[in-house]
């Protein structure tokens, strides 16, 4: 639009309902370092009125939807429900909420504290809940993905104030910053209007992007071990991995289908089944737009070294590397991205978020190629991946130590 | 034209809502076999139900771990190999045991169908249950219980449900790292001959169905190797348990998690549809009012909410938070003041409407797509009722008056009636 708002139509008739998804471009990667949380902390202020409605969700359930978001280092994305019918309702609410919020000081300091709670219950108040808050700093030194969504520390929300959150709106919050996806039953042309009616007349702003610096290719292992009361001992490795534009990426993903994804995998078979070192160990990525990480978890069996364990995880890559992929491991991980995205295309409200995401990485054409992007891949595109990344200088090791063993 | 953005868009109010219904089929060997078509993708989910719950089960354990060991290998197989199979195929095989039932079930594509079949039919006929593969889901179990028993969310569950339900029954029944160790290769061989040997309850596929899928199934389940199940009286044991008030200490508890509640019918009983009602104002939605009063309001809480868990012979109703500690005690006092609200004043009429309105909006919601047609369908035949009690819900719901929820709130929110478990520090 004139206004620079991206404007996404999917249709089908499939559904009875139809999705509004408000992609942001903004996630906790551009926060200031010393005021991190913030973008998450912004997420629940969404929802606290507008200038035109003041109760945001009575609306909305009235119109018999729903509605939700969330927020992580790229993005912050919201999205409604609504019968087809009235998702008009949902063109109001979504377009009175990026024209301007209610700011009030009351609502941020509920919400601040809504969002301490939040820390508490999950990174602070679960058994390894904190891993993240740790690895993250660990792995990056000078990129903003170095802290988690819900911030560095509590006093960093703590410290949020008004001039803060009217600040971040007016920089972020905007129609040039973002695309909207509308998916199910609803006719282009009836879209087109509701798009123009409540959208159009919503101005543009000047958005100065944060500039922040690109990691420095680590160049030494790292690592660092703490002590939680938990009852096993646990083992996190993060590998820095291509970023999700590059065809590196589906390469990396597959590595973790092969080393740690399913009853089949490697680890599994070999380090929990096979020789228990592990109750559980999984390797997976953090999927992130910009360079990201490959993690390797596992919790260690009773009575295992925590020496014994990390040894038979080098181990299995060594052979992983030497021995190469198999012709039917190769087949399976494939057939399995194609299950993923087949059964992920059939909610109206995934292929909304799909078809938001991709316009983020630049182009979305993505949602219709992604298959064939894991389809492309290689043995040796695999095995290449393995020797680039998964070596001992391009890692951080995360030593999470049981308290209870200690006194035991 | 200038747009008023006061003015709201006018709103539509749903009339009437059309349930997309499971087709019945008889395999050749008499199982039946429900189907949902309803997917433009070429995808499948089967689920096969047995009757192999754990109020069938003789030892603790028992029907976890006969489940959890169903891909723990054939006379042909290993587990690896099992696995390596079905992940071949991209499919997902998970099997899972309830209170009432067994369940497999596998996610696969269409094209694959027909060769993931044969595997399924191999485990349930020619399943071994090697006893170092038990040993090492055992030691796992164990291992993964003492996770749980760090996270005060999970003993508030445990302890709330043991508390209201009793341990005899099957519904508050819990294992112990004792209970694990004790399962035997045994127990669970004999599980398997009795309880998934003897027959299968019924068969449910759901997403892309036509004659080509219904045949697949019909050639690999309609054999003379699987029987048709006959229906077994089970007698449940619900004791009446007085109300009580528990404090379990955790040291170093950041927060408290609480839960409040009672033991409650389930959806059988004709007050069922309408406490779903009372309970989704009290708590069972975003703009419910605990949520607005105590996280909304007052900022005490991440979240707080209530909600109805029914199971075919029993039920409870409860609300449930994690706060502060110290805030403990003003969030418990805001809950009981909710409570009374409740039961002393009319619920106001636009407060009403938005939670009909919402209601109708989620049962919608509830029917979009294959899997959640496969998912109300499960409702149905887990409490002996027909689609008619669908369509009956949403007209109970239309109809219902807030004279009628006040009258509700004062049968069943009664204070003295209700168990509060509380785990933190204080």
């Amino acid at each position: 639009m004139a206004n620079g708002l991206t404007v996404i139509h999917h249709f089908d008739d499939s559904t009875q309902l139809c999705v509004l998804n408000m992609l942001y471009n903004v996630g906790s990667k551009h926060e200031n370092p010393d005021k991190t949380g913030f973008a998450h902390l912004f997420e629940h202020l969404m929802f606290g009125g507008s200038i035109n409605i003041e109760e945001f969700d009575t609306v909305l359930q009235d119109a018999s939807g729903e509605s939700n978001a969330f927020t992580s280092n790229d993005i912050t994305n919201y999205y409604l429900t609504l019968p087809a019918n009235n998702i008009e309702t949902g063109f109001w609410l979504e377009s009175d909420r990026m024209l301007s919020l209610d700011f009030s000081q009351e609502s941020l300091d509920i919400q601040r504290n809504v969002v301490i709670e939040e820390f508490k219950e999950r990174y602070l108040n679960q058994p390894y809940g904190d891993v993240w808050l740790k690895i993250l700093p660990l792995a990056y030194k000078i990129h903003p993905y170095n802290w988690p969504t819900i911030g560095k520390e509590i006093s960093h929300i703590e410290n949020a104030t008004l001039e803060d959150v009217k600040s971040f709106f007016k920089n972020f919050y905007c129609p040039n910053n973002a695309v909207l996806v509308i998916a199910g039953n609803l006719d282009f042309d009836v879209c087109k209007v509701l798009v123009n009616k409540w959208f159009e007349p919503i101005p543009a702003q000047k958005i100065i992007k944060p500039i922040y610096e690109q990691e420095q290719k680590q160049t030494e292992a790292r690592s660092e071990t703490v002590y939680a009361d938990v009852p096993l001992d646990m083992i996190v490795k993060a590998y820095h991995m291509p970023a999700r534009t590059n065809e590196g990426y589906f390469a990396a993903d597959m590595l973790t289908d092969i080393l740690g994804s399913g009853k089949s995998s490697r680890f599994y078979t070999d380090l929990v089944k096979n020789k228990n070192l592990f109750s559980e160990l999984d390797a997976y990525i953090s999927g992130d737009v910009e360079a990201g990480l490959l993690m390797i978890e596992g919790k260690l069996s009773k009575g295992v070294s925590m020496e014994t364990a990390e040894n038979a995880i080098l181990n299995t890559l060594n052979d992983f590397k030497t021995d190469g992929v198999s012709n039917s491991e190769l087949t399976k991980i494939k057939n399995k991205s194609e299950t993923n995205i087949r059964f992920n295309d059939m909610t109206v409200l995934n292929k909304a978020m799909k078809l938001a995401y991709a316009w983020v990485l630049g182009n979305i054409e993505l949602v219709n190629t992604e298959a064939d992007s894991y389809l492309k891949v290689t043995k040796t595109n695999i095995i290449n991946m393995a020797n680039q990344i998964l070596i001992p200088t391009n890692c951080s090791t995360l030593y999470y130590l049981s308290k209870q063993n200690d006194t035991k | 034209m200038t747009l008023n953005r006061k003015n709201a868009p006018a709103i539509i109010e749903i009339k009437s809502i059309k349930i997309k219904e499971a087709q019945e089929n008889e395999l050749a060997n008499g199982i039946k076999l429900f189907s949902i078509n309803a997917s433009n993708e070429e995808v499948i989910k089967l689920d096969l139900v047995f009757d192999a719950g754990i109020k069938v089960q003789d030892y603790k354990s028992q029907a976890n771990f006969t489940s959890k060991m169903l891909s723990e290998g054939t006379s042909k197989y290993s587990a690896a190999e099992l696995a390596e199979k079905l992940d071949y195929f991209g499919a997902y095989f998970q099997t899972k045991s309830t209170t009432e039932e067994g369940i497999i079930t596998l996610y696969c594509l269409n094209k694959h169908l027909n060769s993931c079949l044969p595997f399924i039919v191999e485990i349930l006929t020619d399943s071994i249950f090697p006893k170092n593969d038990l040993d090492i889901l055992k030691k796992n179990a164990i291992q993964n219980l003492k996770v749980n028993e760090e996270r005060n969310s999970f003993l508030v569950r445990r302890s709330f449900n043991q508390a209201i339900f009793g341990g005899e029954s099957i519904y508050g029944s819990y294992s112990t790292e004792t209970d694990i160790e004790l399962v035997s290769q045994d127990q669970v061989k004999v599980f398997y001959q009795n309880h998934y040997q003897k027959g299968i309850k019924y068969i449910l596929v759901s997403g892309f169905v036509n004659n080509e899928t219904i045949e697949i199934i019909n050639s690999n389940f309609g054999t003379e190797s699987f029987t048709k199940y006959n229906n077994l009286a089970y007698n449940y044991v619900g004791n009446e348990i007085k109300p009580t008030d528990l404090y379990i200490n955790k040291s170093n508890s950041v927060q408290s998690a609480i839960r409040i509640g009672r033991r409650l019918f389930n959806r059988n009983h004709p007050d069922f549809r309408e406490m779903q009602l009372l309970n989704l104002i009290l708590g069972g939605y975003f703009g419910s009012r605990l949520m607005k009063n105590i996280r909304e309001e007052k900022g005490l809480t991440y979240g707080i909410y209530s909600a109805i868990e029914a199971y075919p012979f029993d039920a409870c109703w409860y609300i449930d938070t994690e706060m502060n500690n110290d805030l403990c005690e003003t969030g418990i006092t805001e809950i009981y003041k909710e409570l009374d609200r409740l039961r002393t004043e009319t619920i106001g009429e636009k407060e009403l409407k938005t939670a009909k309105n919402y209601v109708l909006g989620s049962f919608l919601r509830s029917i979009d797509g294959p899997f959640s047609l496969a998912d109300r369908f499960k409702i149905l035949k887990d409490f002996d009722l027909e689609y008619s009690y669908f369509y009956e819900f949403i007209e109970t719901i239309k109809n219902t008056t807030a004279e009628r929820l006040k009258e509700l709130a004062n049968l069943y929110f009664k204070e003295q009636d209700l168990t509060r478990v509380v785990v933190g520090s204080k």
